[in-house]
């Protein structure tokens, strides 16, 4: 053996030794591991927790509902808390992947607005903590565009010759099509889904992509508008001359995720933690302030920079939140909308 | 004398069933093992939240093939028009890279050796970068304020921006671009194997440009092509992200389909359903071009032992 091959072996025991150890000597320490949606926590929040506890926190990101149910499913260990939306905490719940974490009995949760606790599951919010919600409606470039109210004007755009861009969201893009047909976003009914389809269908030519990455492309003037999420207004806040989002005034959809620790957490009593740590007023307004998107904690509102909690788009009227309508989870019957959204997305 | 014969004889089965048992292993492990859980899955029920239930059901081929009827699985010739539409856009593709790579690799084979091992890195060099980062690169290029519209407009070529990202169009400028490698290599192996003498005789025995091309050229350089067209064709009818990317998931090709199955429809059945079609007009494909090969064998067999009569 030469010198080189002998220290070879010898880095590689000691690495191997270090990695069986790491586990063990990380709990002790204390650690976190947070599944969240991609850019959908201030950074600045975790490096706060980290300051006051000494828990070191990780974070990993995905991008949808599903692509996190599946890994969790395939079995993926080592994460302690998930980010789902309402309707993924139910099917969580039902798939018995979440732990009872009693925050709904924490004396500080009497600061959370009730109308946040939507989970049919969780009606007593003894598994999730509301996390944070927002609108789904429509970005759009000023100097392209005259006048925008809702969908009305945003499909009418065509006729003017300008190219509009829909989410790749079976849900919200037919959606859209209920909300204008005056029917439940989360309707059953196959009449009524292939309705809704067929009002997208037919206004197809106007609709140049279904994708996520819009804004660079309704900023550049390459479209006119798309539909997209109300963090939306980060984009605004940096070109206010250019670009402003909307709210539609015949109705929208609106998103919330809740903030659940997992059955299989490796580091129950730290999640446990931050799920409490959360809870503070400051700490929800300290998000808020970099994610611009609605929270469920009313204390919280006072933190809040007053260009963000006076702007309609973001904390919008009660009449509006009214009108805004949340996706459940449909179970079997979301092959429904499944067979027609192929139909829409092929349609030439 | 016959019991060494015999130890001979044992020992050679012996080394021919070591060397069969690594690719054996290697294709049940790999290929078949895979492909078997993959052809059971199109026969059961999907779960309700991904996955399966183990429950026998024939409408997964029913919605695509034409039996199926009921509230959930309704048949709809959508699925094979997406399919057809795929093979379309992966044979343009094959076509175009295949104009572009042609006279491209003729003229590396004619370089010194040293320029030529330089352009074959630089065939290789976009591998170095992740495909997405490629992909969005042409986003920013074919949209209507990007590089390529305005300098046609510059240019005064055209008087508006061209309609190019998000249409079936810059899904094959995309997925050509990500896989002329893949056809320049097997076109350029045997390209640069072309013996130069024999184009030579064929223009001393009076043969033209055109001829010397039909029935010297393109003869032997034609293991390059199939071979490289086969390898374009065969990643272009399954992929997913250029679609996506580049067509906006306005241009549905059978990979999104798939894909979409797995993750937002929760059908797992079905996407195997769908994936078993391209797997069998992949391998429908395969079969076809080892039996050209085998054929041109069987020629070049056959056409030996008479040119030696002749002599």
């Amino acid at each position: 053996m030469t010198h080189t091959s002998v220290r070879c072996v010898v880095t590689a025991v000691f690495t191997v030794a270090a990695l069986t150890a790491a586990p063990a000597s990380a709990k002790a320490e204390g650690e976190l591991n947070l599944y969240n949606w991609g850019d959908y926590i201030n950074p600045e929040v975790l490096t706060r927790f980290t300051e006051e506890t000494g828990i070191k926190v990780n974070l990993d990101t995905y991008g949808s509902n599903e692509e996190m149910l599946a890994k969790i499913q395939a079995g993926a260990t080592g994460y302690d808390i998930v980010f789902p939306s309402v309707h993924m905490h139910d099917i969580m719940f039902q798939l018995g992947l979440l732990a009872k974490t009693d925050i709904g009995s924490d004396p500080a949760f009497k600061n959370i607005d009730p109308q946040f606790i939507r989970a049919k599951t969780d009606p007593n919010a003894e598994y999730c903590l509301p996390y944070s919600w927002g609108t789904v409606g429509i970005v759009y470039n000023q100097q392209k565009v005259d006048k925008m109210d809702g969908w009305e004007d945003f499909l009418a755009l065509a006729d003017k010759g300008e190219k509009v861009i829909l989410l790749d969201d079976l849900r919200e893009t037919i959606g859209i099509g209920h909300i204008m047909n005056g029917t439940s976003v989360n309707s059953t009914d196959p009449e009524e889904i292939k309705a809704a389809a067929d009002y997208i269908l037919e206004r197809k030519g106007n609709v140049s992509a279904f994708t996520y990455d819009s804004v660079p492309l309704v900023q550049a003037g390459d479209v006119a508008a798309a539909h997209w999420y109300v963090g939306a207004n980060i984009f605004v806040k940096q070109a206010p001359d250019i670009l402003a989002y909307v709210i539609p005034e015949e109705g929208a959809t609106m998103y919330q995720e809740d903030m659940c620790v997992l059955k299989s957490a490796p580091n129950m009593d730290n999640a446990n933690r931050f799920l409490r740590f959360y809870l503070q007023p400051e700490i929800a307004a300290l998000n808020v302030k970099q994610q611009l998107n609605g929270t469920a904690n009313r204390a919280a509102m006072e933190f809040i920079p007053e260009d963000i909690a006076n702007n309609e788009t973001i904390y919008p009227p009660q009449d509006v939140m009214d009108k805004l309508q949340i996706f459940e989870d449909l179970g079997r019957d979301l092959q429904l909308y499944n067979s027609e959204w192929v139909r829409v997305k092929t349609a030439q | 004398m016959t019991a060494r014969f015999a130890s001979l004889k044992a020992r050679r089965a012996l080394t021919l069933y070591g060397l069969l048992l690594t690719p054996t292993v290697f294709l049940a492990f790999f290929f078949l093992g895979p492909l078997s859980i993959m052809m059971v899955y199109t026969f059961l029920t999907p779960g309700l939240y991904g996955g399966v239930e183990w429950v026998f059901s024939h409408l997964n081929y029913g919605r695509i093939l034409g039996w199926a009827d009921t509230r959930y699985d309704q048949f709809d010739p959508v699925y094979i028009s997406i399919f057809l539409r795929s093979v379309r856009l992966a044979a343009t593709t094959v076509l175009t890279c295949l104009v572009i790579c042609y006279p491209f690799a003729f003229w590396v084979a004619r370089q010194p050796e040293r320029w030529k091992n330089f352009f074959i890195f630089l065939i290789t060099l976009p591998f170095f970068i992740s495909l997405i980062v490629r992909l969005f690169a042409w986003v920013l290029i074919l949209r209507p304020t990007g590089f390529l519209n305005q300098a046609l407009l510059g240019m005064g070529v055209v008087a508006q921006p061209l309609d190019i990202i998000f249409t079936d169009m810059a899904v094959v400028i995309g997925m050509t671009y990500v896989f002329i490698p893949f056809m320049f290599l097997p076109l350029y192996s045997s390209i640069e194997k072309l013996d130069g003498s024999l184009i030579e005789a064929s223009q001393d025995l009076g043969a033209s440009p055109l001829q010397t091309f039909l029935r010297v050229v393109l003869p032997m350089t034609l293991p390059g092509i199939v071979g490289g067209s086969i390898i374009v064709f065969i990643p272009s009818l399954g992929n997913f992200i250029v679609p996506s990317l580049l067509g906006g998931a306005r241009v549905v090709m059978i990979g999104n389909l798939i894909e979409q199955q797995f993750l937002s429809a929760r059908n797992w059945p079905f996407g195997a359903a769908l994936g078993m079609m391209v797997m069998a007009a992949v391998l429908l494909l395969l079969m076809i071009y080892v039996r050209i090969l085998s054929r041109e064998d069987k020629q070049a067999e056959t056409q030996q032992p008479k040119e030696e009569e002749t002599r």
